[in-house]
C-alpha cells in the first residue's frame, strides 16, 4: 500500500486513528516518522488529542490549523521542546523506529540536529542576540562528523550559507543577528538546520514573519534543499494555500484533533470534513470571487459616481522623515482617488510607505508636499482641533486589535467613546447606537460588560469596527485589519465589512500586503514600493494584466495550489 | 525607522498554547501563599487599629518578678527586662510601624506620582527638569537621605515616616513617568484621539487608569520596604524614644539581652512576615496584570 | 554593516550619547549638592547656638566669629548656598563644626573601612546572586523551587536582623570572631555578608527573571534542537544576555550598599562613614553631613555613568541611533 493511499484510507475512515499496516512493502519509501495516538496536555489542559499520522521518507507533510489547533505543539513534542514540567505528551512518536517520547535524553540528544532538524517560526528571535552569527555557526558545525578540522568545518558553514542563498557568508558570520534582515536570518536558520544533513526538517511557520515575496523565495529554497539533500519535510502552517502548493499530503487540525488527512490534491480540491471545507472556503487565495456579489454593489456605485468627484483625493503627496541625520523618504509623490462607496486597496510590503500613507490621510502626519482631500475637505496642514469635525466622517481601524483597545475599559464604553466625545444624542440614544453598531458587526449583546482581555482576537476586531461605525462615518480606513487574525475569523470580518459597504455605501481605504485578500474585496488598487506608486488600476487590470515586473513578482508569490509542484 | 506605531502582526499559530497563557494568573482564586499574605497583613492592620482586641496585657506595665520569661502560653513572645509582655508591646507597636509605612507610601504615591505624571505627559523641558530632580533623589542613597531628612525634622516616628516617603518619591516618579510614556504611545490612546478625544480626556480616562496598575503594585511593594526603612531608623534611635515600641526599637533594645533571644526574634519575625506578605502580594498583582 | 567594537566607540551616535550622559551626571551632582544643602538648612534650631556655643565644645568667641564668617551663616540662605557651592567646586568640603578640622580629613580617616566593607559586600552579593540563579536553573525541581523564594525572603529581612543573627551565631555561639576586634578579617567578612544579603536579593531577582525570559526565547529552543546540552545552553547562550543587564542593576545598588553601611557598621561596631554620619547627626555637624551625602551621590552618579558609557559597548542589542535618553534594556529592577 503506497503511503498516499494509506493516508487516504485514514481520512476516508473519518478518523485518523485507524490501524495502519506497520510493514513497508518493497518499492514504497519507508516511514520516517510515525505518530500514533498522540495526546499533549499543558497543566491538565489537553491541547492535542489522539493525533496519528505517518511521514514517509522523502515526502512533504503539512500540519494545517488555526491558532489553538495544536499544530505547533505536535511539532514541539516531536522535537521534545515542550516547556519542561508543564507540557506532558502521551502516545508514541517514532522517528526511524525509535520512540522519541520515551527515549532517555542522552540517547535523544544525538538525534537532535543530526536526524531531526528544526526551522523555527520567528527568525528575529531565533538566534542569540548577543553573539555573532559566526560563533553560533561554530556551535552548529559541532554536529558535523568529528574528524573534520576547524578549517573544514568553517568551509562547510560557508558552503551551506552560500547554498541557502547568502552571497557574502563571511560578512554574515561577522554580524550580530539584529544587523540582518528577516529574510537573511531565516536563510541562516535554514542553513544551520540543514548543515548536518538531517533526515527530517521540521519547519514551524517558517515564513509567517516575512514579506510575501521573501516568503516565496524561502519556500522555494526549502523545496530545493529537500530535492537535493533528500530531506523529508514536516511543514507547520496556518495557510492552507501554502500547504496546497508545497506539500504532498496534509493533516488538517482543529482544537488538537485531526479533522481530515490525505494527499494534498484531494484535500484541497475535494475536502470531505466540514472543517476542511470551511477552511478551504475561507482562504482568499483559493476563492478570489467569494464576495463577488457584495463587491458588485460597490462596483455599480463606482460606475454611477464617476461624475460626482472622488470621495478621497490624494495628490502628489510626499513625506520625508529625518532619522539620525539621514533623510528617509517614506512617501514620494503619491496620488490616488477613491470614488464614494468603493474600496481602494493600497498594497505593498514592509517599508513600502503604506502605513505612512494612512497616517497622512488621517491627519496624524503632515505631508511635505501635495494635498489630501476627504469629502471635499482638506486634511493636510490642519490641527487636531480643526480636524475634529472631519473625524466624525473619517474613521480608522487598526491592524492589531490587541493593542488598539484600552484594556481597562469595557466593550460598552469602548464603543460609546466616540459618541461621548462628540456629544451625540442623549444617554439612551447613545446606548441604542452602541447596540446597533454591535449588531451590525455581529457581536452578541452579552459581551457589553466584558473587557478586551476576555474577548478573542476576532471579537476584539469587531469591537474596533463597531467603534468606527458608531459615528456613522462615510469613510473607514483599515490598516491590515485581519493580519493578526486566523483565516476563518478574517473571512467573517471581511464578510461584515462588505455587507456594511453594500448596505451603507461606506468608502474603504484598505491597506494590506495580502494580494489574495485584496482581490476578494477591493475595487481599485495602488501597488506601492519604497514610497512610490508602482502601478494602479482596477482589480481586474492589476490581477489579470499587470504591467510592471514588481506587480508580477507580488502576484507570483500568491500560493497557487493548481500550479503547485508535485513530486 | 520612522515614527510609525503599528506593531508587528501577531503571527497566527504561535506555538505557546493558550492554556499556558490562561493558566498563569487566574484573578479569581489567588494562590494559598497570597491568601496567607493577605491574612498576615489584615492581622497587622487589626493590631494597629484595635490592639486591645488582640492582647489583654498592658504594654507599659512591667511585673519585675516576671522579667526575662521565655515564650509561653501566658506570654506568647515572652517578657522583657522589666517583665513587660513582649507580645503586647509588638501589638501596640504595630500601630506606629504600620501607620508610618502608610504615610510614607502615601507621600511617595502622591508626590512621586504627580511628578511622574507631569513629566511624562507634558514632556519637553518640563520632563527634562523633573527627570534631573528625580535623578538627584535617586542618586542620594535612600537610607542616608531618610537619615538626613529625619535629622532635619527631629527624631520622631512621624518624621521618620516623612523621611521614608521623601526617599521613595523618586521611585514612584520614575515608574509613573515610564508608565505614562508607555501608555501615551499606546495605540489605543492614538485611537482615542482619532475618535475626537481631547488631551485631558486621554490623560484622565486612558493614561491614568492604565498607569495606576503598576503604581498600585509598586505601592504594595513599597509598603513592605518602608516598614524596613522605618524599622532601620527606629533601630538607630531616630524614631520615638522608649517606651514607644516600634518594631525596630524593640529589636534594638532586645539586642542588649543576648540571653533572652526572643526579644530580638519576636519583633524581627513579625517584621519579616509583614514585609514578605507585602512582597508576595505585589508579585501576585504584577502577574495578574 | 560589519560592526566592530572600535567602530561603535567612535561612532557619532555613541559620542553624542556619551557627551549627553556626562553633562547629565555633572548636573545631577550639582543639584544633589544644592538639594542636600537646602534640606539641611531647614533644620529647626540654630546650628550656631546649638553647636558653637555649646560649652562642651570649647569654642572661643574668635573661633565662633571665624566659623560664622567662613560659612557666611549670617548671610541670607541663597548667598550661603552660592558660597558653599563655589567652595565645593574648588573641592573644599568645609570644616567640621565639632572638631574644627577639615571635613575632608574626617572623611579620609574613616572612608577606607567603609570602602572595604562595601566592596566585600558587593562581592558577596554578586557571588550569592549568581549562585542562587545557577541553582534555580540547574538543580532538580525540589531544590530549585525553595531556592526561587530565597531572594524574596532576603529582601524582607531587615539588615540589622541579619547582622544580629550572624553575630549571635558566629561570634557568640561558635566564637569564629570577636566583636571587639571589629576590623579583623573574619568580622569584616560577616559584616559584608550582612550588608550583601539584601543586595544579592535584588541582583538575583533580576538575574532569575532574565534567565527565565531568555530560556523562553525561540533561540533557546533552536539551540536545543541542534543538540546542545542543558548546561551548555546555560553557559553559552543564556548567561550572557541575562547577566549583561545585571551590570546596570549592580550599579544601582551602590546606594543600597552605602545606606546599609550605616546600620551594619553600627551593629558590628566598626568605625566608618556610618559612624561618622551618626555622630554628625547627633551633634548636628552640618558640614560633615553635607559632605557625606554629596560624596555618596557622586559615587552613585560616577558608577552609573561609567556603566552607562560602557554598556552599549558590551551589549550588541543596544541601538544608539535615535536613542537620546536611556539606552538600558529592560532590567525590571526591583525598585529600591
Amino acid at each position: 500500500m503506497a503511503p498516499q493511499d494509506r493516508l487516504n484510507a485514514l481520512s476516508e475512515g473519518g478518523t485518523a486513528t485507524l490501524e495502519v499496516p506497520p510493514a513497508t512493502e518493497a518499492g514504497a519509501p519507508p516511514v520516517l516518522v510515525s505518530v500514533r495516538d498522540l495526546c499533549v496536555s499543558y497543566g491538565g489542559h489537553q491541547v492535542v488529542s489522539d493525533v496519528s499520522f505517518d511521514l514517509p521518507r522523502g515526502h512533504r507533510l503539512a500540519l494545517i490549523g488555526e491558532s489553538g489547533s495544536g499544530k505547533s505543539t505536535i511539532a514541539r513534542s516531536l522535537l521534545r521542546l515542550l516547556p519542561a514540567g508543564v507540557g506532558k505528551a502521551r502516545g508514541t512518536i517514532e522517528v526511524q523506529g525509535q520512540d522519541v517520547l520515551t527515549l532517555p535524553e542522552r540517547h535523544f540528544r544525538p538525534l537532535r540536529g543530526r536526524t531531526i532538524g528544526f526551522v523555527p517560526q520567528d527568525p528575529a528571535s531565533s538566534l542569540n542576540p548577543v553573539r555573532t552569527i559566526g560563533s553560533q555557526a561554530r556551535e552548529a558545525s559541532a554536529l558535523l562528523p568529528g574528524d573534520l578540522s576547524k578549517a573544514q568545518r568553517h568551509q562547510a558553514v560557508v558552503e551551506v550559507l552560500q547554498r541557502v542563498g547568502l552571497d557574502d557568508p563571511e560578512r554574515v558570520l561577522a554580524s550580530y543577528p539584529h544587523q540582518l534582515s528577516g529574510g537573511m536570518l531565516q536563510r541562516v536558520l535554514i542553513g544551520f538546520a540543514v548543515l548536518p544533513e538531517p533526515a527530517l526538517l521540521v519547519a514551524d511557520e517558517p515564513t509567517s514573519a516575512l514579506d510575501v515575496t521573501i516568503q516565496k523565495r524561502i519556500l522555494d529554497l526549502l523545496d530545493e534543499l529537500r530535492d537535493s539533500l533528500d530531506i523529508s519535510l514536516l511543514l507547520i502552517t496556518h495557510d492552507l494555500a501554502i500547504a496546497a502548493e508545497r506539500a504532498d499530503s496534509v493533516v488538517v487540525l482543529k482544537d488538537g484533533r485531526v479533522q481530515e488527512a490525505g494527499p494534498t490534491a484531494r484535500v484541497s480540491s475535494a475536502p470531505t470534513s466540514d472543517y476542511a471545507k470551511r477552511l478551504h472556503a475561507d482562504v482568499p487565495a483559493l476563492n478570489p470571487d467569494r464576495y463577488a456579489d457584495l463587491r458588485d454593489v460597490g462596483a455599480a456605485r463606482r460606475a454611477r459616481a464617476s461624475d460626482e468627484g472622488p470621495k478621497i483625493a490624494v495628490r502628489g503627496v510626499s513625506k520625508t522623515f529625518t532619522v539620525d541625520r539621514s533623510r528617509l523618504t517614506a512617501v514620494d509623490d503619491l496620488s490616488f482617488e477613491v470614488p464614494a462607496g468603493t474600496t481602494h486597496a493600497i498594497v505593498g510590503e514592509s517599508g513600502s510607505g503604506k502605513t505612512t500613507t494612512i497616517r497622512l490621510l488621517l491627519g496624524l502626519e503632515t505631508p511635505d508636499a501635495g494635498s489630501i482631500e476627504v469629502a471635499g475637505e482638506r486634511v493636510d496642514g490642519r490641527t487636531h482641533g480643526e480636524l475634529r469635525s472631519l473625524r466624525r466622517h473619517l474613521q480608522f481601524v487598526y491592524q492589531n486589535p490587541f493593542t488598539s483597545l484600552d484594556p481597562t475599559w469595557k466593550v460598552e464604553r469602548l464603543v460609546r467613546e466616540p459618541l461621548d466625545r462628540f456629544r451625540i444624542g442623549t444617554k439612551d440614544e447613545r446606548r441604542a447606537a452602541v447596540r446597533e453598531a454591535l449588531d451590525a458587526v455581529g457581536l452578541d449583546q452579552t459581551l457589553l460588560a466584558r473587557r478586551p482581555d476576555a474577548l478573542s482576537g476576532g471579537q476584539r476586531q469587531r469591537v474596533a469596527i463597531a467603534r468606527a461605525l458608531v459615528l456613522k462615518p462615510d469613510v473607514i480606513v483599515l490598516d491590515e485589519p485581519t493580519s493578526a487574525l486566523d483565516v476563518s475569523v478574517q473571512a467573517d470580518i471581511v464578510q461584515v465589512l462588505l455587507t456594511l459597504q453594500a448596505e451603507l455605501g461606506l468608502t474603504y481605504v484598505f491597506v494590506s500586503h495580502d494580494l489574495a485578500l485584496v482581490r476578494q474585496l477591493a475595487h481599485t488598487v495602488t501597488v506601492v514600493r519604497r514610497g512610490r506608486v508602482v502601478e494602479e488600476g482596477t482589480v481586474a487590470q492589476i490581477f489579470d494584466a499587470p504591467r510592471e515586473d514588481y506587480t508580477r513578482t507580488l502576484l507570483d508569490s500568491i500560493p497557487d495550489a493548481h500550479h503547485g509542484r508535485t513530486s | 525607522m520612522t515614527t510609525i506605531t503599528t506593531e508587528a502582526p501577531q503571527a497566527p499559530g504561535g506555538w505557546k498554547p493558550s492554556a499556558l497563557r490562561r493558566g498563569g494568573g487566574s484573578r479569581r482564586v489567588p494562590p494559598v501563599g497570597v491568601l496567607l499574605s493577605f491574612t498576615m497583613l489584615l492581622l497587622v492592620v487589626g493590631w494597629s487599629l484595635a490592639p486591645g482586641l488582640f492582647t489583654g496585657q498592658d504594654p507599659a506595665r512591667g511585673v519585675p518578678a516576671e522579667a526575662f520569661q521565655g515564650p509561653s502560653l501566658a506570654h506568647l513572645f515572652g517578657t522583657d527586662h522589666l517583665g513587660r509582655d513582649e507580645f503586647a508591646r509588638v501589638v501596640h507597636g504595630s500601630a506606629s510601624s504600620v501607620t508610618s509605612a502608610l504615610v510614607a507610601v502615601a507621600i511617595g504615591v502622591v508626590v512621586g506620582g504627580l511628578v511622574g505624571l507631569v513629566a511624562g505627559f507634558i514632556g519637553s523641558w518640563v520632563d527634562v527638569v523633573l527627570s534631573r530632580v528625580v535623578d538627584v533623589l535617586l542618586a542620594i542613597p535612600s537610607f542616608l537621605l531618610a537619615v538626613v531628612v529625619v535629622s532635619a525634622l527631629g527624631f520622631e516616628t512621624i518624621n521618620a515616616a516623612i523621611a521614608t516617603g521623601v526617599s521613595a518619591v523618586a521611585v514612584f516618579a520614575r515608574v509613573m513617568r515610564s508608565e505614562v510614556l508607555k501608555t501615551r504611545r499606546a495605540v489605543f490612546v492614538e485611537a482615542s484621539l482619532l475618535l475626537g478625544g481631547s488631551r485631558w480626556h486621554v490623560l484622565v480616562r486612558h493614561v491614568l487608569p492604565n498607569a495606576s496598575r503598576s503604581v498600585l503594585n509598586l505601592a504594595v511593594l513599597q509598603f513592605g520596604l518602608s516598614i524596613l526603612v522605618i524599622a532601620g531608623l527606629a533601630f538607630l534611635g531616630y524614631g520615638d524614644p522608649p517606651p514607644a515600641s516600634d518594631w525596630g526599637l524593640l529589636v534594638s533594645s532586645g539586642k542588649d539581652y543576648p540571653l533572652a533571644p526572643w526579644l530580638v526574634y519576636a519583633p524581627a519575625v513579625v517584621t519579616i512576615a509583614t514585609v514578605l506578605s507585602a512582597n508576595r502580594i505585589s508579585r501576585w498583582l504584577r502577574k495578574t496584570d | 554593516m560589519t560592526d566592530t567594537r572600535s567602530r561603535r566607540l567612535v561612532s557619532r551616535p555613541y559620542l553624542t550619547y556619551a557627551l549627553q550622559r556626562v553633562v547629565q551626571a555633572a548636573v545631577v551632582v550639582l543639584l544633589a549638592y544644592c538639594f542636600t544643602f537646602l534640606v539641611i538648612s531647614v533644620l529647626p534650631g540654630d546650628p550656631v547656638s546649638n553647636t558653637l556655643r555649646n560649652p562642651e565644645n570649647n569654642f572661643t568667641e574668635d573661633e565662633i566669629a571665624r566659623i560664622i564668617g567662613y560659612y557666611g551663616l549670617d548671610q541670607p540662605i541663597h548667598v550661603q548656598l552660592w558660597e558653599s557651592l563655589t567652595r565645593f567646586l574648588r573641592l573644599d568640603l568645609g570644616v567640621s563644626l565639632r572638631s574644627n578640622l577639615p571635613v575632608s580629613r574626617a572623611i579620609s580617616e574613616v572612608i577606607g573601612s567603609t570602602v572595604v566593607l562595601a566592596l566585600s559586600a558587593l562581592v558577596v552579593a554578586v557571588v550569592l546572586a549568581f549562585g542562587v540563579a545557577y541553582g534555580v536553573r540547574n538543580l532538580p525541581t525540589p531544590l530549585a523551587r525553595p531556592l526561587r523564594a530565597l531572594p524574596s525572603l532576603f529582601l524582607s529581612v531587615p539588615n540589622f536582623v541579619i547582622g544580629l543573627l550572624l553575630i549571635n551565631v558566629f561570634a557568640f555561639q561558635l566564637g569564629l570572631f570577636f566583636v571587639t576586634d571589629s576590623e579583623g578579617g573574619t568580622a569584616t567578612f560577616f559584616a559584608a555578608v550582612a550588608l550583601g544579603i539584601p543586595v544579592s536579593a535584588q541582583i538575583a531577582e533580576v538575574l532569575i527573571a532574565n534567565l527565565d525570559h531568555e530560556s523562553r526565547q525561540e533561540y533557546a529552543s533552536f539551540a536545543t534542537s541542534r543538540g546542545l546540552s542543558r548546561s551548555r545552553l546555560f553557559w553559552r547562550h543564556l548567561l550572557k544576555p541575562s547577566s549583561l543587564p545585571v551590570v546596570t542593576v549592580i550599579a544601582l545598588t551602590v546606594g543600597e550598599l552605602l545606606g546599609g553601611a550605616l546600620i551594619t557598621e553600627t551593629i558590628f561596631g566598626r568605625t566608618g562613614i556610618g559612624s561618622l554620619v551618626q555622630r554628625a547627626v547627633t551633634t548636628q555637624d552640618l558640614p560633615v553631613l553635607q559632605a557625606v551625602v554629596v560624596l555618596a551621590a557622586v559615587t552613585f552618579v560616577v558608577v552609573n555613568l561609567v556603566v552607562d558609557l560602557v554598556y552599549p559597548l558590551l551589549d550588541p542589542r543596544v541601538d544608539l541611533r535615535g536613542a537620546t535618553k536611556r539606552v538600558r534594556p529592560v532590567t525590571e529592577a526591583v525598585p529600591a
